[in-house]
């Protein structure tokens, strides 16, 4: 980060984020993010993501840089070279696949001990998505699953999504923008 | 979704589900994971035994939920997933082999059922049945006359008559009445199936049935006409089967039979190519790469060449359960995961063990491939019905360090012994050469310091000239101090008695010297009952009578009276007196 960018910062005038969009594949990673973009920029077809890809989008006063990574295996060694630009992450789970929960978690703790992630206070917003698949767990039983009551030193939420149809996914976005300002009031804070 | 800990190799699995009342009660030729709905996730079929008289069924498993089950009219022997044809979307179909029968399912629906040829019928057998059906015979004569000719006939009787014959006398009429009027068949029953591609190595090409039945031979089915493609037989009863190539290209079926031996079936043939010959009876037969891998009932793990050559062999510390093949084709990884009665899986690359998982109950079958979406994952269930799903972590890694018990790695480092000198080639040599003289040589020293030794000890005994009794029932040890500059020295000797709990008595001392140099203040004592082990200090005074400056010996006798020789003798070499005579 440069000055000026430290600067503007601190000043509230930088309003940009860089998102981490993380979680296994198929758990709609790419589908919550096509529906955080404006509806003319939606995508209709949805497909597989390869190695990652970037979105930008505006959403009220911030815009988002949204890193949608790949969830295959093949591909997730790739997260942790994002890591340190991230500012905040999204963790997508599929709450109807309960098999592979215990996947989710192993990511989600490699991830907590990353040394690039470990002693950040970086901002964690889970999606419990596919809450519209019948027989599928709830965000309660998901953050038991995931023992999301033992991340202590970051702030984290959860919220219950259906990507298809964008429910829940309003009230993730605002609470990330609420710790945006968190966040900036802290640095000002610091500053004077 | 409760875990299960404990496990050995608890660092490369995730416990993603395991249900100890899930009812599955099967066995590894029953299971089988296909995506049987084209939507990229796997489903688990099991061809369930149920009680193995009733509850027999096909069920479906999606992640961790049962999604269907429908009944099987008779026990499975096999039950695999296969590309029947080339329509889109590629969904396989699903073979249930039982009794005579494959029943093949389409999307979960009863779509085919293939029944083996039926088999010559004992001419005999079948005129009695006519004979019964005519009401010439009542069913306790025919009951009868079936007796007879299932001791005689060289063609075994129908599965209906031997049926018959077991029942009680109470059900023979109704069972007459009831089957009478069919024709007789006489069949033969499915003992393990298998798949064969048909002409491409595609992972969705399709596949033909292979079939092995009791009747000792093989066959293969086309997969969409269900017509006999080819017919091979085996010298006993296939039980275990492993195909892999090409129908139309080459292929190469591995068959364990109930004889003991394994037979290799290649395309030209219809008999085995090669035959391995095994110590005890195979429990297990899977291919890793080009090599068979065959567990024992000897508790055996065996590697054999696809030509039957003996590769290697690694004992196994219980009886085999189940085995399966463990193959991760994106990592390159191919292994062997065995199921023991001691209620572990292990996992062996070749004879090296890599890696031991617990589990609570001993396993009945093991399938490791794709699950859901999860590439490696490990499906078991357990003698009690359970169903038990692992998940190999990402990050696992299996070293091929054998993690089995046996000789230390350091065993095998070689010392670093430094090269052989000139001089010690030419010494090796010259002892080689001259062992003989060198060996006489040796001995005849040895001979002359023995000799030596035995003179000076016999000599010491004659004298009695040692500080040590060599009698044995006073044994006694003394030693002499001399104090004193001269003239006046004083003589101390300490005795003491060595013998373990004897005390001795009747002892006396007595010196001798030249008269011309000392005097000796008494030159004979009595000495006190000496007990054990304690010191007893003995003193006397000589004065030294000469001025000159000279010295010698004193000598020291412990007696027994009544015995004229000592017990001990000592000589004392006296200092020379240097002070000057106060008389
Ligand atoms: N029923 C339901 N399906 C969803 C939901 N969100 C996503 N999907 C479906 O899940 C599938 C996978 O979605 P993707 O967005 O491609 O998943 P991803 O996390 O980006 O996957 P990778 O790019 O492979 O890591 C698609 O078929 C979506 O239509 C949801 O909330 N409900
Ligand atoms: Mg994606």
């Amino acid at each position: 980060m440069g000055l000026f960018d430290k600067l503007a910062g601190w000043l509230g005038l930088k309003k940009e984020v860089n998102v981490l969009c993380l979680g296994l594949d198929n758990s709609g990673k790419t589908t919550v993010i096509n529906r955080l973009k404006p509806s003319n920029a939606q995508a209709q077809d949805i497909v597989p993501t390869i190695g990652f890809s970037i979105e930008k989008f505006k959403a009220s006063s911030l815009s988002f840089t949204v890193f949608d990574m790949s969830g295959q295996g093949r591909y997730r060694n790739l997260w942790e070279h994002y890591y340190r630009e991230g500012q905040a992450i999204i963790f997508v789970i599929d709450s109807a696949d309960k098999l592979r929960m215990v996947v989710a978690k192993e990511e989600l703790d490699t991830l907590l001990n990353h040394p690039d992630i470990k002693h950040r206070r970086i901002p964690i917003l889970f999606f419990a998505n596919k809450m519209d698949v019948r027989d599928s767990l709830s965000s309660v039983k998901v953050s038991q699953l995931l023992c999301l009551e033992n991340i202590k030193d970051k702030p984290w939420h959860i919220c219950a999504t259906d990507a298809l149809k964008g429910e829940g996914l309003q009230e993730g976005v605002d609470w990330l923008q609420g710790m945006r300002k968190v966040h900036l009031i802290e640095s000002k804070c610091v500053s004077v | 979704m409760s875990s299960v800990d404990g496990s050995g190799d608890a660092g490369k699995w995730l416990d993603a589900h395991y249900d100890p009342l899930a009812g599955l009660y099967t066995f590894s030729s029953c299971v089988d994971l296909a995506d049987l709905s084209g939507d990229g996730e796997s489903r688990l079929l099991v061809g369930d035994l149920g009680s193995g008289s009733s509850g027999m069924k096909l069920k479906v498993y999606r992640g961790t939920a049962l999604v269907s089950e429908s009944a099987l009219l008779d026990l499975p022997a096999g039950l695999v997933a296969f590309f029947m044809d080339l329509h889109e979307p590629r969904i396989p179909a699903v073979a249930v082999a039982s009794g005579p029968c494959v029943y093949v399912y389409k999307n979960l629906r009863p779509y085919f059922k293939f029944t083996l040829p039926g088999l010559e019928v004992n001419s005999l057998e079948q005129d009695v049945w006519q004979q019964a059906r005519a009401g010439h015979i009542d069913p306790p004569t025919l009951k009868e006359m079936l007796e007879g000719i299932r001791k005689k006939a060289d063609i075994p009787l129908s599965v209906r008559s031997l049926r018959f014959l077991s029942l009680e006398p109470g059900e023979i009429d109704d069972f007459v009445q009831l089957h009478e009027q069919q024709p007789i068949r006489r069949q033969t029953v499915i003992t393990c199936i298998g798949t064969l591609k048909k002409s491409t190595a595609d992972e969705d090409g399709v596949s033909c049935l292979v079939i092995g039945t009791e009747n000792s031979h093989v066959y293969v089915l086309d997969p969409e006409a269900f017509i006999i493609l080819s017919k091979m037989s085996l010298p006993a009863a296939p039980t275990m089967m492993d195909v892999t190539g090409q129908f139309d290209v080459e292929f190469r079926i591995t068959v364990a039979c109930r004889n003991g031996n394994i037979y290799i079936l290649r395309r030209d043939s219809d008999k085995p190519k090669y035959c391995i010959e095994l110590t005890s009876h195979p429990v297990g037969l899977l291919r890793v790469g080009k090599n068979v891998v065959v567990g024992c009932t000897d508790d055996s793990l065996q590697g054999f060449t696809q030509k039957g050559k003996k590769l290697w062999k690694a004992a196994l510390p219980a009886p085999i359960t189940t085995m399966a093949a463990m193959d991760l084709p994106t990592r390159g990884f191919q292994a062997v995961l065995v199921g023991l009665a001691n209620c572990e899986v292990h996992l062996y690359r070749e004879k090296n063990l890599l890696g031991t998982i617990k589990i609570p109950e001993a396993v009945t079958s093991i399938c490791f491939g794709r699950y859901g979406r999860e590439d490696g994952t490990l499906i078991m269930t357990t003698k009690g019905g359970g169903l038990m799903v692992k998940i190999l972590k990402r990050t696992a890694a299996f070293d091929d360090r054998d993690s089995a018990p046996g000789p230390p790695l350091a065993q095998s480092v070689r010392l670093n012994v430094p090269k052989k000198t000139k001089l010690y080639v030419d010494q090796t040599l010259r002892e080689r050469e001259n062992g003989l003289a060198m060996h006489r040589a040796f001995q005849m020293d040895l001979s002359r310091l023995r000799l030596t030794a035995a003179k000076a000890y016999v000599k010491a005994l004659e004298s009695s000239m040692t500080p040590m009794s060599s009698s044995l029932s006073e044994p006694l040890k003394m030693n002499a101090v001399v104090q004193g500059l001269g003239p006046s020295f004083k003589l101390t000797l300490n005795i003491q008695n060595t013998a373990a709990c004897r005390p001795v008595i009747n002892l006396a001392i007595s010196f001798l010297c030249d008269e011309s140099l000392y005097r000796m203040r008494n030159p004979f004592m009595r000495i006190p009952l000496l007990v054990p082990g304690l010191v007893y200090p003995v003193e006397t005074f000589v004065e030294c009578t000469s001025d000159k400056g000279i010295s010698d010996i004193i000598k020291v006798f412990v007696l027994h009276e009544g015995k004229s020789s000592p017990l001990l003798t000592a000589h004392i070499n006296m200092p020379v007196s240097e002070g000057l005579t106060l008389n």
